[in-house]
This record gives C-alpha cells, sequence and structure tokens, in this order.
C-alpha cells in the first residue's frame, strides 16, 4: 500500500494528520491529532478517486451529517464533516481497542454471555441510526470496535458505501455489504430497509459464536447465492453450550425474507434480555427447568425450510430446477459439439443459453498461471525442450528425450538401411532391362513394362511396393515423420545405383577418397542439397534461420544443378525457348526463396516444393540444351533427306472392305494413319532399312557409337512422329548428365557415396527432430 | 492470410451526462483484431486502465505476430496457438493496469471491462471478461456470445432473477469479474467459426441499454447495404438517444468474400514484404 504521501504531516480541519491507520476502496482512515481539544482523533478522507463524482461527495457529506447527530454510545462520534485542501473528510472520535473481528481471532472463542453483552451494544446503537433512517449497509464484525471499556461502537456507517449503492452510478466490482454478512435482499439489488441490517447482524452473530461464516463458498458470487437460496444453518450444530432460544434467534435473523426475521433491532434486544433473564432464572431454579418451555416460545417459529422460505423463493427454486435441467442438456450436447453459436434454431432464450457457456471457459489454474515477468522471452525458438523451467521437470524431460534418442535412431538407422539394401537388390534385378540408348526416365520405368521379367523381378517389386507403404505409414511415427521425404528419395536412389552399377557391391566406399572433390561427385551434393531445401520447404512455422538456411540451399542446388549437368557444349541460348526457360527456372528459383524466408503459412506449403524442382529442372535443362540442340539440328537434317515412302495400308484395306460390303467409317482415321513402310517391319529390320538410308545420305557422319543412338531417334520419328522423337531427345539429353554419373559411379562408387550423405543426414535430422521438435 | 476480406468500423460517444468517456476501442484490420473496453474507477482512472487494456493487447498480438515475443512453451500449451496469443495479450494487458492501480493511490480500484475479436482464416476467437458484450449477426438473426460477468447475470444464471428483473435491478453494474482489480483473473475464450455475410459486434454496456437485441438486429439488417462505418454511427447515435446514461462504444466487423487479388497486387506485395 502507498502512503499518501501529501497527507501525513498535514493538517485538516484543525487535525494534525498523524498516519495511516486503515485503507479501503472508498477512502482512507488517519490518526490525527485535534489541536484545539487536544485529543487523538480519526480521520476519514474520501478516496480522491471518487472526488469528483459529485454524487458520490453529495451522499458522503449528507449522510456524515446524519450520523453526526445521532450521538449514541455505541456509534463512533462524528465531530466533523467537510472539504478542505480539495480532500472530503469526516472527523470521528479515535477508538483505541480492537474489533470483534481481531478480538474473535486472538481468542478463538468467545463466552457467549460476553456475544451477547456486546451484540445488546451493537443492537441500540442500530436501533438509534435506524430511528434517524439511517441503513448501516454493512454490518459485520470487523466493523465493530470493541473498546478497552469493552463498549462495542458500530464504525464505517454506511457512508461512503452507498455511493455506489446507487443506480446509474459507475461500475464497480464491489458490492455494498461484504459478502459473508450479505442479507439476500441485498445481494439481489432489490431495495433495502432496516432489516437488511439484521440479517448482517444475525450472521455476524453465528460468526462470533461459532468461529465459521454462516455460508462458505469457492468464491464471492457461490457465498452471495447461498445466502440468497441455501437453507438456514444452525449454529447449535457447531457450538454445543449454546442456548436453544439463541440459535433459534440467529436462525431467525438469517431468515431469507425480511418479514420472518424480527422487524426492529430493539425487538431484537428485548428478546434477548428477556430469554438471558430467563436463563439465569432457569440456572436459579436448578436443571429442571419447570418454569420455561422452549417449545412453546411464542416469537420463535422458525418456518423449517427446505431451501426456500418463501414464496417467491420457491418460485425461483421452480427457475433453477429447470435451469438444471437445461444446463444438463445442453452439457451433453456441447461437449461434442464444435462451439459453434447455435443460429439454426430459433434463438433460444437468453437465460437458457446462458449455463452452456460454462464449457467454453478457459479456466485459467493457478498452476498454469504464468506470471507477467517470466513471459517476456526473448523470441528463439532453438531454446528447445531443454530450456524448460524446473529442474526437475527438465532433468525429467531430457530423460524422456534420450530415452526416445536411444530408442528411435538406431530403427531409424536400421529402417532406412534396409530401405536402401531392398532397393538396391530390385534395381541390380531390373538391370538387365537397362537400353544404353534411351534416357532415365524411360530407363527407370522400363523394367516394369519390359516383355518379359528378370528372375525374382515381380517378387522385389512387390517387397518394394510393401516397404514404400510401409515409408509412407512411417510417418505417422512422430521422430520419423520428418523423413519420410528423404526414405523416398533414398529408396529412389539406391534402385538406381542398383540399376546402373549392377556391378558395384552395395555400400562398396574403396575408391571414395580421391574423388570427393572433383565434379564427378557434384550430383551427389545437389541431390542433398536439394533434399535439404525440400525438407525445409515442408517445415510449417520456419523460423527466420530456418528460411535463410533454406533460401541459401535453393541457391546452391542451383548452381549446383548448373554445374552437374555442365557439358562442353555450351547451352543452346540461341533458341528463345531454352531462354525462356532459363528465366523461368531464375524466377522460380527466386521466388521460393521468397517463400521460404518471408512466409511459411500452411497452405502454401507445396508451392515452394513445387517452384524448387521446377527451379532445378529449368536450371538443368538450360545446361543440356546444347546437347539437345545439337541433336535436333543433326536429325532436322537427316530426316528432311531421308525418304521413307508411306505405305498403301489404308488404301488396301479400305479396298477389302469395299470388296465385302462392310463399311468400318476407317476414312476418317486412314488419313491421319502414321503407316509407312517401317510399320510393318520388325525394330531390327527398321533399324538395317534406316541405317542404310543414313549411310546413303550422310556417308561418314556418324562414328560406330553416335550411330546406334541416332538411328534409335530415327526409328521413333518415323514410328511415333516428330513429337515422340523430341521427348526421346530430351529424355536422353536430360540424363546425359546422369549417364555420364552413372558410368563414372562404377569406378568412384559415386552412388553410395550419395546414399552415405543420406543416411548421415537423416539419422541426424530424425535425432534433431526428436530433440527440437516441440510437437513430438 | 484470411479467407475472407474483413471490414472494421469503431465508433465511441461519450452519452448525455457523462464528463468522461471511460470506454475505449480499437481496430486493426491488420492483426484482424478488434477490442471494446469500458474502464472504471474515478478521476481518470476508467480511462486509463482501457486505454492500456486495448493497447498492451494489440500491441503484444502485433508483438508475437512479427516474432518479437514468444509466447513460453509451458503456457497452456494444449490451446491453438491463436487462442494462447490472445489469452498471453490479456494476461499480459491484466498485469499491467492491475501494476498501475497498484502504483498510485488515485489509480487503486480502477478496472475495466475487456471484450476483443481476434480473426484469422476461417475462425473468429474471442476473449471477454467484463460486460462487454459480442453479438453475431448471421442470417438476420443476432446472438449474443459471450457471457456478462456481472452479478445480476450470476444470479439469473442461477434462476434467482428473471432476465427482465436483473435488466432493472441495482446490481447491474457489479462485475463479478475485471481486468486490473486482480493479479490474475479468468478469461472467457469462445472460438466459433465465421462465415461470409456475418457481423460481429462488440459493445459496451452503454450501447445495449439503449438497444434491445431486436433492435440491433433490425439496424443490422436494414442496413445490409450501408457502408458499415455508417450503420455503427447509427447503432451508436440511436442507442444514445434512448438512453444515453453512459458512455456508449460500438465495434462493427463485417466479414466479405475474399476479393481476387490481382497479378499486379501479389507482385506488389510481394515486393513490400520482402
Amino acid at each position: 500500500m502507498t502512503e499518501h504521501p501529501s497527507l501525513v504531516g498535514q493538517e485538516i480541519s484543525g487535525c494534525e494528520i498523524l498516519n495511516k491507520v486503515a485503507e479501503g476502496g472508498m477512502g482512507a482512515v488517519y490518526k490525527a491529532r485535534h489541536k484545539a481539544l487536544n485529543r487523538v482523533v480519526c480521520v476519514k478522507i474520501l478516496s480522491p478517486a471518487l472526488a469528483n463524482d459529485k454524487k458520490a461527495v453529495e451522499l458522503f457529506l449528507t449522510e456524515a451529517r446524519a450520523i453526526a447527530e445521532l450521538d449514541h454510545p455505541n456509534i463512533v462520534n462524528v465531530y466533523n464533516v467537510g472539504k478542505e485542501k480539495g480532500y472530503y473528510f469526516i472527523v470521528m472520535s479515535f477508538i483505541e481497542g480492537q474489533t470483534l473481528s481481531v478480538m474473535l481471532k486472538k481468542n478463538k472463542i468467545l463466552p457467549i454471555g460476553l456475544v451477547l453483552d456486546l451484540f445488546e451494544g451493537v443492537l441500540l446503537g442500530l436501533q438509534a441510526a435506524h430511528e434517524k433512517g439511517i441503513i448501516h449497509r454493512d454490518i459485520k464484525p470487523s466493523n465493530i470496535l470493541i473498546n478497552p471499556q469493552g463498549q462495542p461502537k458500530l464504525v464505517d456507517f454506511g457512508i461512503a458505501k452507498k455511493v455506489d449503492k446507487e443506480k446509474g452510478s459507475t461500475k464497480t466490482t464491489e458490492l455494498a455489504g461484504t459478502a459473508y454478512f450479505i442479507a439476500p435482499e441485498q445481494a439481489l439489488g432489490k431495495d433495502l430497509d432496516t432489516r437488511a441490517d439484521l440479517y448482517s447482524l444475525g450472521a455476524s452473530l453465528y460468526y462470533v459464536l461459532t468461529g465459521q461464516f454462516p455460508y462458505n463458498g469457492k468464491n464471492t458470487i457461490d457465498i452471495i447465492q447461498k445466502h440468497i437460496n441455501d437453507p438456514v444453518p444452525n449454529p447449535a450444530k457447531i457450538r454445543s453450550d449454546m442456548p436453544g432460544w439463541l440459535s433459534l434467534a440467529v436462525q431467525k435473523l438469517m431468515s431469507k425474507g425480511p418479514d420472518d426475521r424480527f422487524q426492529t433491532a430493539k425487538e431484537t434486544y428485548l428478546y434477548f434480555k428477556k430469554m438471558r433473564a430467563e436463563d439465569q432464572l432457569r440456572v436459579k431454579m436448578g436443571n429442571s427447568g419447570r418454569a420455561i418451555d422452549l417449545g412453546e416460545e411464542g416469537p420463535l417459529r422458525i418456518v423449517k425450510e427446505e431451501k426456500n422460505t418463501t414464496t417467491a423463493d420457491k418460485e425461483s427454486l421452480k427457475k433453477l430446477r429447470a435451469q438444471e435441467a437445461a444446463v444438463k442438456k445442453r452439457t451433453t450436447s456441447s461437449s461434442r459439439l464444435p462451439l459453434i453459436p447455435q443460429l439454426d434454431a430459433s434463438v433460444p432464450d437468453a437465460t437458457q443459453r446462458k449455463p452452456a457457456k460454462k464449457e467454453e471457459q478457459v479456466k485459467m489454474l493457478e498452476a498454469q498461471d504464468v506470471k507477467p515477468v517470466e513471459v517476456f522471452m526473448p523470441a528463439k525458438r532453438s531454446s528447445g525442450r531443454f530450456s524448460q523451467d524446473g529442474k526437475g521437470a527438465s532433468v525429467l524431460a531430457s530423460l524422456k528425450v534420450l530415452g526416445k534418442l536411444i530408442v528411435f535412431v538406431p530403427l531409424f538407422i536400421v529402417f532406412i538401411w534396409g530401405v536402401s539394401y531392398l532397393f538396391h537388390t530390385l534395381g541390380t534385378i531390373c538391370s538387365v532391362h537397362v537400353n544404353p540408348h534411351a534416357g532415365l526416365f524411360s530407363n527407370l520405368l522400363m523394367p516394369f513394362f519390359a516383355d518379359q521379367y528378370a528372375p525374382k523381378q515381380l517378387l522385389m517389386t512387390g517387397a518394394a511396393l510393401a516397404t514404400l507403404a510401409l515409408v509412407l505409414a512411417s510417418s505417422v511415427i512422430k521422430a520419423f515423420s520428418r523423413s519420410t521425404l528423404l526414405l523416398l528419395i533414398v529408396a529412389l536412389v539406391s534402385y538406381m545405383a542398383g540399376l546402373f552399377t549392377p556391378n558395384v557391391p552395395f555400400m562398396d566406399l574403396t575408391n571414395l577418397s580421391q574423388f570427393i572433390f572433383t565434379p564427378e561427385y557434384y550430383l551427389c551434393y545437389l541431390v542433398v542439397a536439394v533434399a535439404w531445401a525440400m525438407g525445409l520447404c515442408w517445415t510449417l512455422n520456419r523460423t527466420v534461420s530456418q528460411g535463410i538456411l533454406g533460401a541459401s540451399l535453393v541457391a546452391l542446388s542451383l548452381v549446383l544443378a548448373f554445374l552437374s549437368a555442365h557439358l562442353t557444349i555450351p547451352p543452346d541460348a540461341q533458341n528463345f525457348a531454352v531462354k525462356i526457360v532459363f528465366y523461368v527456372a531464375l524466377f522460380c528459383g527466386i521466388l521460393c526463396m521468397y517463400y521460404l524466408i518471408a512466409r511459411s503459412e500452411k497452405e502454401n506449403m507445396l508451392l515452394p516444393l513445387a517452384l524448387l524442382l521446377l527451379s532445378t529442372v529449368g536450371i538443368w535443362a538450360y545446361s543440356v540444351s546444347g546437347l539437345a540442340g545439337n541433336i535436333n539440328h543433326t536429325l532436322n537434317a537427316l530426316t528432311q533427306r531421308i525418304e521413307v515412302k508411306a505405305s498403301n495400308n489404308a488404301q488396301i484395306t479400305a479396298e477389302l472392305e469395299k470388296m465385302v460390303g462392310i463399311n468400318s467409317n476407317r476414312s476418317l482415321f486412314s488419313t491421319i494413319d502414321k503407316t509407312n513402310e517401317l510399320t510393318g517391319l520388325s525394330d531390327q529390320d527398321a533399324l538395317a532399312f534406316l541405317e542404310e538410308k543414313v549411310n546413303q545420305e550422310a556417308p561418314g557422319v556418324f562414328d560406330e557409337t553416335t550411330k546406334p543412338l541416332f538411328l534409335y531417334f530415327l526409328l521413333h520419328y518415323y514410328r511415333g512422329g516428330e513429337s515422340k522423337m523430341e521427348f526421346n531427345v530430351w529424355d536422353y539429353t536430360l540424363s546425359f548428365p546422369v549417364k555420364n554419373f552413372n558410368r563414372n559411379a562404377e569406378e568412384n562408387d559415386a552412388y553410395f557415396f550419395l546414399l552415405a550423405l543420406l543416411y548421415a543426414f537423416g539419422t541426424i535430422s530424425c535425432a534433431g527432430n526428436i530433440l527440437f521438435s516441440e510437437d513430438l | 492470410m484470411s479467407s475472407f476480406d474483413i471490414e472494421f468500423a469503431a465508433v465511441t460517444d461519450i452519452g448525455k451526462i457523462r464528463e468522461k468517456n471511460e470506454d475505449n476501442v480499437l481496430i486493426s484490420s491488420d492483426l484482424g483484431l478488434g477490442v471494446v473496453a469500458d474502464g472504471m474507477g474515478g478521476h481518470s482512472a476508467g480511462e486509463i486502465a482501457s486505454n492500456i487494456a486495448v493497447s498492451v493487447l494489440a500491441e503484444t498480438v502485433r508483438k508475437v505476430n512479427n516474432e518479437q515475443l514468444r509466447i513460453p512453451d509451458n503456457f497452456l500449451p494444449k490451446l491453438a496457438p491463436i487462442e494462447r496469443k490472445l489469452l498471453m495479450a490479456a494476461n499480459l494487458a491484466n498485469a499491467a493496469i492491475y501494476s498501475t492501480a497498484q502504483s498510485s493511490d488515485i489509480y487503486r480500484m480502477m478496472g475495466t471491462t475487456l471484450t476483443g475479436v481476434l480473426l484469422d482464416k476461417d475462425c473468429a476467437t474471442a476473449v471477454h471478461v467484463g460486460d462487454s458484450r459480442l453479438y453475431l449477426f448471421r442470417d438476420d438473426k443476432i446472438i449474443q456470445i459471450t457471457t456478462d460477468h456481472s452479478l445480476a447475470t450470476e444470479h439469473v444464471r442461477r434462476g434467482l432473477l428473471t432476465r427482465a428483473e436483473a435488466d432493472r435491478s441495482k446490481i447491474q453494474n457489479v462485475l463479478t469479474r475485471a481486468m486490473g482489480i486482480k493479479k490474475n483473473i479468468e478469461f472467457d475464450l469462445l472460438k466459433f467459426p465465421v462465415k461470409v455475410g456475418d457481423v460481429l459486434l462488440l459493445c459496451s454496456d452503454g450501447l445495449y441499454k439503449g438497444l434491445s437485441e431486436a433492435e440491433m438486429a433490425k439496424i443490422l439488417h436494414e442496413g445490409h447495404h450501408t457502408p458499415i462505418v455508417k450503420l455503427c454511427k447509427q447503432l451508436v447515435r440511436i442507442s444514445n438517444e434512448n438512453d444515453g446514461q453512459d458512455n456508449i462504444s460500438a465495434v462493427l466487423i463485417k466479414i466479405l468474400p475474399a476479393q481476387k487479388v490481382s497479378f499486379g497486387q501479389r507482385l506488389k506485395r510481394l515486393f513490400s514484404r520482402s
């Protein structure tokens, strides 16, 4: 609490402020010395927060003046009221001593006689106030001061409290009155009369007698609502030495309906007096107790209540039951349904709608609460799992992570090895189908469309498909979930290793060291870079550093793509299409980098991936375009010279049909029928035919290695047309660097070097995932 | 990027009899955020409390978005990121108000209500404390999404008062929960999907005291094609004419179909972002 700096030591209304005694929502109470009278007084200052509220001030002053007129021994004396130096003040007598609540806390249990003496005094004071039409509104043990002579004095006389009672005044979180002692009508915001004070007095009496509040609850609202709705508790159940009449009197004071209580403070006072006198009489007469029969006592008829006493309250009970039923109904349905405002149903009555909201509240439990200071942390992501607060928790967490590492990393190594071994074996089996002239894609797929399968090929294909399914399924295991892409790449590379270098034993790395920095391995680095970049493209919520790493990997991939596909023939930069491809590839690369650095939205996960692949392929294509250009040039020249007669198949068929008398409407198709004299020939015959033609038209142009290749292209031209030939040319040229790579790989074990890199990369990333991924 | 286009409008008015406007409103289309706060406490404390509430909330959301501020891992880890973001922002705002309130006598007991909506993709996430309200206007029906944290509403909930009694009650302005009163408070967190054509209305108690739900629905229905800024002003004006005893604030959020972004705009956005 902050000391009001300007007030201590100052003088207000002839009183020198000494020190602060207490502080409440409405103002502060100071101990002060009245200079003229030379006596200690108490000065209450209206909170500066309320001093601007004209209505509040008016009420403060009116009420204080009314109490000043009271002058009762059981009410604190008011000497002066007014405004000075901008402060509204009340000067009151200063009472040495303690409040009733402090007294109770010190003594644990108070003799019933003492309690009754004190409360009789309070009742007298209250009666005096009520006669003046002043309602205290906040009777509670801490507002009853006991001076050294044992005289009770009622303080805090509804003065400032009335302020926020007025309708239309500002919002507040405080209800006038204290939850433990509040009268039901006060808690419901109904009009009050003096009988509300009697309820609070009864509740205070209950508390002072038993040491327990009449109602307890998990929060203020709960307590308040119990005052409104719960049956009146019986204090005699807690304190057995209590006379029966007192217990009933307390319950009568605490009746829900004001009409069921004692109607005035005086009536209560007189009743207390009478009953105590009778008690004494009974003591004198011994325990036979004949003189008085408690059961026939007139004024004390406590209605046995279930939960409610008055008819009005019974109404509300009915309402409550209906509410509870509604709550139950709503809860069962809303626990399953998403939190959608139900607009389709006719708008439900507002009162019915409320209870279901409970479901939607997020309870901020103390344990979960984060202190605001701890919230400010540098925006770093890499802090990972180990940085969690709490030593015990962090040790436990790190043990858990360690356990996962021990289980999953070896499992991953075994898994990736198995996948790669299986696909390598498949590749080796399929290697018999490889056609040296065909391009990469043809060679990769051809084995599965071959006329005759190699032994065990079908079996291995089945096994490979099952493994692929297993790889995809492994993404369910969270530790492996980010390695699926890598596993697929490993499978492909292993297959290619088997397919193109069937003679190199699996994972033979003997020749590795001499080639490691030569261009022959560029393709390996390219694959690793692209795989890594793809992994980063695939990452949700990338951090800035991840984004930058990804972007630089994309750039590296582009450079490596250019280098690894680089041929002695310069790119065909004259060709407009090639130029376009180059610029588009560059643009895609830059766009991909931009996406990696600047954005990481979920829906755009595939886009950077596609951009990356597109740009890499584009650069690759640009790099080899020189070769394709040359081949196409030569082929164009050849096809113009070589003449292949169109066959008259169609004509023959048509004549035949005419003869037989059927009309198959083939004429439409026959015009585009590509049949020519090569159609009917077998591959070998057709090639021989073409070779003869080539030898005629371009003698000495081709040597023994290039001639079969061109013949292969020409065959496609005459059988499938120009587009099929071009496809084959591009397939050939695009995969030409790979072919070189394959040829080299038989010597330098490049495939297995690549596989080793991928293993290492995969293992590290798997371990990294376990260590740093938050959602594992 | 949101799948919708969202329009925001906010109006606050002092009302007929108050000397100060203790309400604060904030809208930000960047953040997809709309907030209403209704301060309480004498002097200028109410204004300050509500001001801190909206500004700290918005600032925190912005910082989390820009990764200048990280949500601690142990902060309600089971919630969705957007819910955690909003709750943390609300908690920070509460802490800021509370510490300000403790710092000086003048500000003691100050507090504020807070109702904020954060729109993300096709979902609205609302954080709420106090008696400001969030309404959803959909298919010509208006529905109150939030529950007032007032003693009167609490009584209604338990069947101790009827809604009509509560509206007349003296304890209507007694809040059971508000920001700045305690160090840690409970917020209501609500999440619901929105669709094209929805209008969200956030308002302080001044507005709904002068306007029934039916009247609100009528105005929103008739103003289907009116610009929402105009609509917002109209709501506040009519409420003020009817009641005007308190400050009146309203924030309107309208969900529109996403407009096709032209290639030029995309390119512009691309370069402006990088």
